[in-house]
């Protein structure tokens, strides 16, 4: 009878293994590659990160949200040329950053970029500083950004 | 075999003009390497200010007192407006513009750049000189009153203006991320776009620095 129940717990550890392998699969689909931020003094309390987003995945996908333990707060955000030719920039408009199924977005200078807003870690050349991406479909994904010159 | 032992060409036969040839040649190709690279004028990076109006002198304030535009009188002065909250725009300019004065060598000590805070509310002098010394030590900072800041803009066209986010910015100033390039004499001689590279800003230097 007590073999028996194991048995049961095996096949149930199993089952659970296999789900979870299925679940981590489909996050497979979201890469981030080429994490970086440039360096900057403590005395700016706003630093960006940039990155490359691959969707391997079937479906569209959405950035949709970032927290990192090194800012207070952090937006997504993209530079751009307005009409009277001065850099200006903003939040994202909708909020999210679209991760087209097959495609990469690049996060760079004078673009898109994730906000860190009110630095609570230096961004000092060579640190790595820990930051999570939540999405529309995929799970959060958690990974070091490395802060040097591009 | 009497054709092989025909008499031999006598040396003279040689052409007396071939050496005269080879010579021109020689001094052609020179030519064309050394010295029509120099004839065909330099292509600039930036846009170039054809006026030979003196740009106008003005007075602002850093962390170690006023300074003048005319302080710099025989340098090269790359005049730039921004903000120390400015996380992308403004420290991509100011590591570009190190890194070229870097390529640059001793000709970077006749080099000035001077940024211009459009956001006087928040930067302090001691605070923006704290961030544009992080960029390079050589780097000065300049605030001022709302009004003598945005009369300095004005001068060099520069556009700028807070806008509120909803976001925990507070509020970002968007603004012209131009480097104005003024010469020894105090002319406008060169505008250098946002994005330009460290390695086109230091040839445009260079070239002016010839
Ligand atoms: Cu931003």
């Amino acid at each position: 009878m007590k073999r028996f129940k194991t048995r049961w717990a095996v096949a149930a550890l199993a089952l659970a293994a296999t789900i979870g392998t299925v679940a981590c699969s489909e996050d497979a689909g979201i890469e981030i590659s080429d994490a970086w931020g440039r360096p900057s003094p403590s005395v700016a309390t706003a630093g960006a990160f940039f990155m490359t987003i691959t969707n391997n995945g079937a479906e569209d996908d959405a950035l949709v949200a970032a927290t990192s333990p090194a800012c207070g707060t952090v937006e997504l955000h993209e530079s751009f040329m307005n009409e009277e030719g001065a850099m200006a920039m903003q939040p994202v408009p909708g909020g999210e950053i679209t991760l087209p199924a097959g495609g990469s977005v690049v996060l760079e200078p004078g673009g898109l970029h994730v906000m860190c807003i009110d630095k609570l870690q230096d961004f000092t050349e060579g640190a790595d500083l820990e930051l999570t991406l939540r999405f529309q479909n995929a799970d959060d994904t958690t990974f070091d950004v490395e802060i040097r010159e591009p | 075999m009497t054709d092989t032992q025909a008499k031999p060409r006598p040396r003279s036969s040689l052409p007396v003009w071939l050496p005269v040839l080879l010579g021109i040649l020689v001094i052609l190709a020179l030519f064309a390497w050394f010295v029509l690279p120099r004839l065909r004028p330099y292509q600039f990076n930036g846009t170039v200010i054809q006026s030979e109006m003196p740009s106008t002198n003005f007075t602002l304030t850093s962390a170690d007192g006023p300074v003048s535009l005319s302080d710099y009188r025989g340098r090269l002065v790359l005049l730039y407006f921004g903000y120390t909250f400015c996380p992308d725009v403004c420290p991509t300019t100011l590591a570009d513009v190190n890194k070229a004065l870097d390529q640059l060598g001793n000709k970077a000590e006749d080099v000035q750049l001077i940024m211009v805070s459009v956001d006087p509310a928040r930067d302090t002098p001691e605070k923006l000189a704290e961030y544009v010394e992080f960029f390079n030590p050589t780097f000065v900072g300049v605030t001022g009153a709302d009004e003598d800041v945005r009369r300095v803009a004005t001068l060099y066209n520069v556009w700028y203006e807070a806008h509120d986010e909803e976001g925990a910015s507070g509020y970002l100033v968007d603004h012209t991320a131009t480097l104005n390039v003024i010469d020894e004499e105090g002319h406008l001689k060169l505008l250098i776009g946002y994005g330009t590279g460290a390695d086109a800003i230091a040839a445009d230097l260079d070239y002016m620095l010839r």
